[in-house]
This record gives structure tokens, C-alpha cells and sequence, in this order.
């Protein structure tokens, strides 16, 4: 058997780039979230500071052996997804494991961690959590919808369930996919807002509300895992936007540059806008975005 | 030679046999049963081995049974869960009452849908189709009083499915002069058009009611919950499955080919599509673990009858993968909940919760329940749920996919809901002294969800005798590997990759959290969390489980209001209404009859020039 040695250590090292980054963009939010609100924020390596102390802490007590699984379950979710999905174009190194699944995959692993979690923060027993996952698995159904009409759309006009594929369709910039089929990709920024899970779409955390809902009873290294996931999912969810309509990035500086500005409209989104009650949340997923969704699909049709 | 003559007498037999046992011999009944359905699985195993017919007549009809590799399929399935099932109730039923009554009712179900996916004609495909009918119905009567409502809901569906699939086999007949399937195949062509289309349409109806098709399901909740858990399992897993069955027949061996036959697609295709939708909205609120499944397996039809409907190649291969997974999956947490209830003796699911470390063999079948009906990699229901997004994305059917992915992820809330409930959440009091379930019960349902595990990575162990079985129903092909799947538009997924990657990220963060820090820990209890600062006291209500999903319901507002179930029940009660009035014609007074008699006689005599042309 011969081991793909370029395989492995892209396997190795993408995961460790997206946590950077990840964590790095969680730093730059605060400071900006920070700036609009007339403060000033912590220095942008605060993130890596709290997840090493986190990672340091030691855990007396057990909530049960679902609970414990819990952040697992998220890691996994995470760090798999984002092995499906090519970072950057034409790329031997970080190519991954883009070849042995498609987008109809990515959109069930990337709720694989959300269930996982959910089971965990339920053995907790905590009524809190409970309200929070509700909220969650609710709000799921809202923004999936106009995501998955905006991926059906963009699946059938280019005839391609794989994102290799759509990533050769746009080999100049004005074959990027936002051009070719822009209401497709207003649904899907539409949805992306809710799965980001910045205000108005925050119900799931609510702080003051529900005391954070779901992450209330993991503390130290359960924490800091989830917060690790948490990174490399929101990484993983720029890569893929960018990779759909961005055209993909052939270099890291291009990367950077195009995720942070994804980046930036759930988070200016959120900074400017108070919290949905749950079910205007769901509601909002299901009239514009949907509609939008539906006009992408039958803008294709119609082109035959 | 004679093995299905066999198989079906050792079944029949062995349901006679229990009866007497248990009026005798106690100790034998259980016995009886066990050994006779695992000689019944072996003679199903090998039965493709027997090539030539049985052909015999009774009276004036040929009876022909045979084996195909499209009824292999169904048998192999019936075989293997009615298997589990029995050993499952060995421990369920033990000291309940009327057991003799239970297990003959329970194998003569058993017998008759061998019976239906082995027959070659039409006859005694109708006959076990009746006989199953009746087992089913005198098992949904078997617990209580409650039921026998329940049972009559069920058993006026049936009569409208036997009826539709009677009048069919009346029209067929009529038009073609003989009731062999393979005559009937090949020569359905030649039929009229009008006749052509109403087979289709009744014998449609007749295996949807079945298979609780949209709007022929009302009877399936109740009658899933009232009917005893093992045979729940063989109720929502195999038994609806001979509707897919029928469904498949009539779709590809009848109307494929016809003028109407896109016509057929479109209609079926949405009504499943539909099925799907609106009973995952319906099990998302329901409070009865078992009438929750009972919607969820509507659903799950649902999706099986738009694959069919859709009839590419992809689509029909993932449809009898998820008829396969289904018979699983919802077996397994039938019978998951069937062991709460053995200890709890509740299947509501707001007075039971936290049961995780009470029952973790339960919550780890239940658990991979979810997981597949979710249909999440890496377990069996993903590679199902894969192939027929990607065969209706493919066969232009956009809408329909949307649909049908609204559905299914609605469908976890319902699965999460039903997890939280019974096994997360608080421990309570009243749960304190529940032991796991005996492990004649237990065996069965991990070993079903060991199997999903395996489907899931090797989903070629079911596509090889689907294929055999898609070349009987018109020569579909496509192509699959062990690991590997395909779409139509020459994308993959590697499940081998997809496991590996999903497995080892897994195991390296498990063992990372695990070791990383160390020390013994000390288990709090569900009252020892975070709350803001109060120490909740030790009988305080923590619960969270009424109205689990105010929001989202608030959300849909009034898309579940009007409820086909009240229709029925509306008009019902108007057809009571006016049999009050038929009772003053029918008085079931002699003497008003006899003056019916004298007036119809009277008539006759008056009118007979005009009826009859000649004067009395």
C-alpha cells in the first residue's frame, strides 16, 4: 500500500490553518463589534489566549458519557467538512478529501455536529440547553430551505453536484458564480446569516435569555474543544461560500480577503440588529430568502 | 422442490401449533415459534436455488407460486425481522394474556406476506392479502379495550384497499381471461385504456392504504400505538412494505409504458412527496413516542413512494435501499421503545425522561435509529436519502427535492424530540428503579443496529440483490460498488473515505479528551447544573418536554389545522346521520319487510309491461 504522503500532510495541516484562522477572525470581530459600540476591544490574539487557558483546566465532575461525547461529536462534524471541501483552486496540498463526496454530503455532515451536540447538552439535563437546542433545530428548518434552493439552482444550471466541479466553471472573474446566478446567491447569503448564528438570528445562544442555551454546562477542555470546532466550522462555512460563488482562491491572500468580507455581513449584520423572537426567525427564512430561492431555480428552468 | 409449499405450511403450522401449545404446554409455545422462523429463514435464503413454479389448482383457479428476485428481496427482509421480533417478544410478551392468540395471529401475518411476495397470481396474492389483513387487525385489537375503535379504523381502510384491489382483479379478468402475473405483464397492453387506467388507479389505492399513503394513512397511528411493540416492528417494518411492493408491480410491470404512465409518475410522486411532509409537521407534535414513529414511518413511505414514482434507474435503486433501511431502522426503535415501555410501562413521552444510564443498550439502538432515519453519515440511511436526492435532482424534479429535504430535516426534530424525551434530559424520581431491558430484547435490537452501521459503509450488500431485483422489474441498471456511489452526472462519494475521515477525527478527539487532564470524576446529577445562581431543590421540575416546539409551531401557524382525520370522522358522522334516517326503511320489524315485499311485488305487476315488455 502507498501511502499519498502529500495527502496526509495536507490532512494534517489544514485543520491546524483553519483553527488560526478561525480563531484569529474571532479576535478581529470582537474589536470590530467592540469599535461600533464605542469601546475598545481585547488584543486580537485574546481568543487564543482563552482557548489555551480552557484547554489547560481540569474537569472534576461528569455529566454522563453522551455529555462528554458532546464535543466530539462537533470536532468531528467540523474537521470532516471541512476535508470535503478544496481550499483553495487547483490545489494537490489542500485538495483533501474533496474527490470522494459532493455537496449533498457537505450538507449532511455540517449538521451532523449540531445533532451530536444536541444529544450531549441533553443528557446535562439542563432545561436551559433544552430551550436552546429547540430553538436551534427549529431555526435549521427556517434557513435550510433557501440554502438548499439556491444549491439546487446553482446544481442544475451547471449540471454538477460536485464542488470541484463548479470551482472549474469559474476559471475567469466574470464566471464567478455570484454573476452567473445572482439571485441563487442572494438565497443562500440570506440563509448563511442564520447558520452563522449572529443577531437577529442569535436565538439559539441568546445570553440573556437562555443563559447560552446549549454550551451552559461545559466548562475547561469540553469548552475549549467546542470553541476549537467552532473555529474551523466557520472557516469551513467561508471556504465553501467562497468556493460556490467566489470563484475559490488560488493563493492564501486571496482566501483571506474573500472570507473576511463574507465574513463581515453576518457579523455587521448582527452588531447593528436586536434578536428575532424564534418563530420570526423561522418565518423570515421561509418569505424573501425562500422566494428568491424559488425565482433562482425557475431562472434556470426557464433558460432551459 | 416444493420448498414455498413448505415454508408457508411450517409458518401456518407453527402459528396452529403455538395456539395449542399454549392451551397445553406452555413452555413449547415460545419454542415452537423461535425454531419454525428460523427454518422459515433458511428455506427463504435458498429458495433462488428452486427455479420451477408450483403450480396447483383449486376449484377453477390455477394457484402459481414462484420466486423472483424482486419478492427475494421483500422475503429476506420479512424473514430476518420477524426473526428479531420473535425472539424480541419471547421476553416482551412473557406473562401477558392470550398468548396462544398472539402468536397465532403473529405467524399467520408472517405466513401471509411470504404468501403475497411469492404468489405468481392474482388468487392467492388476494388471499394472504386478506389473511394478513385479518392477523394485523386481531393483533391492533389485541391489548385493551381503547383499541377496538382504533381496530375498526383500520379495519375500514382495509376494506377499502381489499375492495379496490378486488375490483381490479375483476376488470383484469374480464379483459384478459386470466389471472397469472406473467400473462398479465405481458399482455396488460392490450387492454382498453379506460380499463388499463382503473387497474392502476385501484390497485394503487388498494396497496397505498397499505402502506399508509396520504390520504389513506388515519388509520396507521393509531393502530401502530395500540398494537403490541415486536409486532409494531413487523407492522411499520415489513408489513407496510408490501404496499412498496405492490406499488412496484403495478408501476413498473403494469403502467410503464402506457400513455398515462407520466401522468401516474407526476400525481404518485407528489403524493409522497407530500406523505412525507406533512406527517413529519404531524410527528413533530406528538407527545406518544409510538404515534410519533408511527408519523415518521408515514413519512419515510413517503419518500420510498416518490423514489419509485420518480422510475430512473438512481431513484428506484434508492427507494428499495431505504425500503430495506426502513424495515431496519424503524424496527429497531419500535422495539427500542417497546423496552421503555416493558420497564416503564409509558410510551408518553412527557413522563418518562432521562433513561441514558438506565437503559444505554436501549439509547444506543435508539441512537442509531435517529442516526439513520437522519440519514447522517457514515450510518445506512445516508446512502438511501444520497441516492434519491441525487436521482430527482437529476430527473428535473426541483420542487420535489426541495420538498422532500424540507421534510427531512424537520424530520430531526421529531428524532431529537423522541431521544431527548425518553432518554436525556432530567432523571426523575419515578424512574429511579428502571433496570435495562432482559437480554433476549436487547440482542436483537443491537445486533439490527450493528447493521445499519454496516450498510451504511458497504452499502453494496444490499445493492446486489436490489439490482437482481431492479432487472425483474424492466431491465434498470446502474452501476454502484461495494463503497462507492454514482450520480448521473458522474459524481461519487467514497463512503470508505467518507467513514475513515468521520471515524479516525472521532477517535482522536475522543481519546484527546478523554486523556487529555485525567482524573477520576465524580457523576453530579441533573439537578447539579448551571441556573443562574439558584440551587434548584431536589423535587423541583427541571423538565423541559411539554410543548417542546412552541416556536416552531407558532412559525408554521395554520398549515396543520385542517386534519384529513376530521374529515373522515365528519363524514362518518354524517353517513350515521342519515342511516338514523334509514333506519325508519329498515325498521327490523317482519312485517314492514314483508309489505316491502308485497309493494315490490305490486310494482312488478303494475309496471311489468314497461320492465319486462310483457304483461304478467
Amino acid at each position: 500500500m502507498d501511502i499519498n504522503w502529500l495527502k496526509v500532510l495536507g490532512i494534517i495541516i489544514t485543520p491546524i490553518i483553519a483553527f488560526i484562522v478561525g480563531v484569529a477572525y474571532g479576535g478581529i470581530v470582537r474589536n470590530i463589534t467592540a469599535r461600533v459600540q464605542n469601546r475598545f476591544g481585547p488584543p486580537v490574539v485574546q481568543n487564543f489566549w482563552d482557548i489555551i487557558k480552557l484547554y489547560s483546566k481540569k474537569t472534576t465532575v461528569s455529566h454522563g458519557w453522551m455529555h462528554h461525547l458532546a464535543p466530539v461529536f462537533a470536532i468531528t462534524a467540523s474537521v470532516t467538512t471541512l476535508y470535503f471541501i478544496p481550499v483553495l483552486r487547483d490545489s494537490k496540498l489542500f485538495a483533501n478529501l474533496s474527490f470522494s463526496g459532493d455537496l449533498i454530503f457537505l450538507l449532511y455532515i455540517m449538521v451532523f455536529g449540531s445533532l451530536g451536540m444536541a444529544l450531549g447538552v441533553g443528557q446535562s439535563g439542563n432545561p436551559n440547553a433544552a430551550i436552546g437546542v429547540s430553538r436551534g433545530l427549529s431555526m435549521m428548518v427556517g434557513y435550510e430551505i433557501p440554502f438548499v434552493l439556491a444549491l439546487v439552482a446553482i446544481m442544475i444550471q451547471f449540471h454538477t453536484t460536485s464542488l470541484n466541479d463548479l470551482l472549474a466553471v469559474q476559471d475567469k472573474f466574470t464566471n464567478w458564480i455570484i454573476f452567473q446566478s445572482p439571485i441563487a446567491f442572494i438565497a443562500a447569503i440570506l440563509a448563511f446569516l442564520g447558520m452563522m448564528g449572529y443577531a437577529p438570528f442569535d436565538v439559539v445562544i441568546a445570553p440573556a435569555e437562555i443563559a447560552s442555551g446549549p454550551p451552559s454546562e461545559f466548562g475547561g477542555k469540553y469548552l475549549g474543544l467546542m470553541q476549537t470546532s467552532r473555529s474551523i466550522f466557520t472557516f469551513a462555512k467561508l471556504v465553501l461560500f467562497t468556493d460556490i460563488f467566489l470563484g475559490g482562491a488560488g493563493d492564501f491572500g486571496t482566501l483571506i480577503v474573500k472570507t473576511f468580507l463574507l465574513y463581515m455581513i453576518p457579523v455587521l449584520t448582527g452588531i447593528v440588529n436586536p434578536r428575532f423572537r424564534t418563530e420570526q426567525a423561522i418565518r423570515f427564512f421561509w418569505k424573501w430568502p425562500t422566494v428568491f430561492g424559488v425565482i433562482a431555480i425557475l431562472a434556470v428552468v426557464m433558460k432551459g | 422442490m416444493i420448498s414455498i409449499p413448505v415454508l408457508l405450511l411450517l409458518i401456518f403450522a407453527a402459528g396452529l401449533l403455538a395456539f395449542i401449545a399454549h392451551h397445553t404446554i406452555p413452555v413449547l409455545r415460545d419454542a415452537i415459534v423461535i425454531i419454525a422462523i428460523t427454518i422459515a429463514g433458511y428455506i427463504v435464503w435458498q429458495l433462488p436455488g428452486q427455479t420451477s413454479n408450483v403450480n396447483f389448482s383449486i376449484g377453477m383457479f390455477a394457484i402459481n407460486w414462484g420466486v423472483t428476485e424482486y419478492s427475494q428481496l421483500f422475503g429476506l427482509l420479512i424473514a430476518v425481522l420477524s426473526f428479531f421480533a420473535l425472539i424480541y417478544s419471547s421476553a416482551f410478551m412473557a406473562n401477558k394474556e392470550r398468548l396462544g392468540y398472539f402468536y397465532m395471529n403473529f405467524m399467520f401475518s408472517i405466513g401471509a406476506m411470504f404468501g403475497i411476495v411469492y404468489s405468481q397470481d392474482l388468487i392467492s396474492l388476494f388471499f394472504f392479502w386478506e389473511i394478513m389483513t385479518w392477523s394485523s387487525f386481531m393483533l391492533t385489537i389485541y391489548c385493551c379495550e381503547e383499541a377496538q375503535s382504533v381496530g375498526l379504523k383500520y379495519f375500514i381502510f382495509s376494506a377499502i384497499g381489499a375492495y379496490s384491489i378486488l375490483t381490479a382483479i375483476v376488470i383484469i379478468y374480464s379483459g384478459l381471461g386470466s389471472l397469472q402475473l406473467a400473462n398479465i405483464f405481458a399482455n396488460f397492453g392490450t387492454m382498453s385504456i379506460a380499463a388499463k387506467l382503473a387497474v392502476v388507479i385501484l390497485l394503487i389505492t388498494g396497496f397505498g392504504v397499505k402502506s399508509a399513503m396520504m390520504p389513506l394513512h388515519v388509520w396507521a397511528p393509531d393502530a401502530y400505538k395500540m398494537s403490541p411493540a415486536p409486532y409494531t416492528a413487523i407492522f411499520s417494518g415489513a408489513l407496510s412494505k408490501m404496499g412498496i411492493f405492490g406499488i412496484g408491480l403495478v408501476l413498473f410491470k403494469l403502467a410503464a409504458g402506457q400513455g398515462f404512465y407520466p401522468y401516474v409518475q407526476e400525481i404518485l410522486a407528489w403524493i409522497g412527496a407530500l406523505t412525507a411532509l406533512f406527517s413529519t409537521f404531524y410527528a413533530i407534535f406528538q407527545t406518544d413516542a409510538k404515534k410519533l414513529l408511527a408519523y415518521s414511518s408515514i413519512g419515510q413511505l413517503g419518500y420510498i413512494i416518490t423514489g419509485l414514482a420518480i422510475g430512473t434507474p438512481l431513484s428506484i435503486t434508492a427507494a428499495l435501499f431505504l425500503t430495506i433501511m426502513h424495515g431496519i431502522f424503524k424496527s429497531m426503535l419500535f422495539l427500542s421503545v417497546g423496552a421503555v415501555y416493558y420497564r416503564t410501562g409509558t410510551t408518553n413521552m412527557n413522563e418518562v425522561s432521562g433513561l441514558i444510564r438506565k437503559m444505554p443498550y436501549t439509547f444506543f439502538t435508539a441512537l442509531f435509529g435517529i442516526i439513520t432515519v437522519a440519514g447522517i453519515p457514515p450510518l445506512g440511511g445516508f446512502a438511501g436519502k444520497w441516492m434519491l436526492y441525487e436521482s430527482l435532482i437529476q430527473s428535473n424534479h426541483y420542487f420535489l427535492v426541495i420538498v422532500i429535504f424540507f421534510a427531512s430535516t424537520a424530520a430531526f426534530l421529531y428524532l431529537y424530540r423522541f431521544i431527548f424525551s425518553m432518554f436525556l434530559g432530567q432523571e426523575e424520581k419515578e424512574t429511579e428503579n428502571v433496570k435495562e431491558a432482559p437480554l433476549r430484547m436487547i440482542v436483537p435490537m443491537l445486533i439490527l443496529a450493528v447493521s445499519t452501521l454496516v450498510f451504511g459503509v458497504f452499502p453494496g450488500l444490499l445493492l446486489k440483490p436490489i439490482s437482481g431485483a431492479m432487472g425483474y422489474l424492466g431491465n434498470f441498471q446502474h452501476a454502484w460498488e461495494t463503497s462507492v456511489l454514482f450520480n448521473n452526472w458522474g459524481s461519487e462519494i467514497d463512503l470508505n473515505t467518507i467513514v475513515t475521515s468521520i471515524g479516525g477525527v472521532f477517535i482522536i478527539a475522543w481519546i484527546l479528551i478523554t486523556v487529555k487532564g485525567y482524573r477520576k470524576n465524580r457523576y453530579v446529577t441533573t439537578k447539579d447544573i448551571h441556573t443562574s445562581g439558584e440551587v434548584p431543590t431536589g423535587n423541583e421540575n427541571l423538565t423541559y418536554a411539554i410543548d417542546f416546539y412552541k416556536p416552531f409551531e407558532r412559525a408554521l401557524g395554520s398549515v396543520l389545522k385542517p386534519s384529513v382525520d376530521k374529515l373522515y370522522n365528519y363524514t362518518g358522522k354524517l353517513l350515521e346521520d342519515s342511516f338514523e334516517h334509514l333506519r325508519y326503511v329498515y325498521t327490523g320489524n317482519g312485517q314492514t319487510y314483508a309489505m316491502y315485499v308485497m309493494g315490490f311485488l305490486l310494482i312488478l305487476f303494475l309496471f311489468s309491461e314497461l320492465i319486462f315488455g310483457v304483461a304478467l
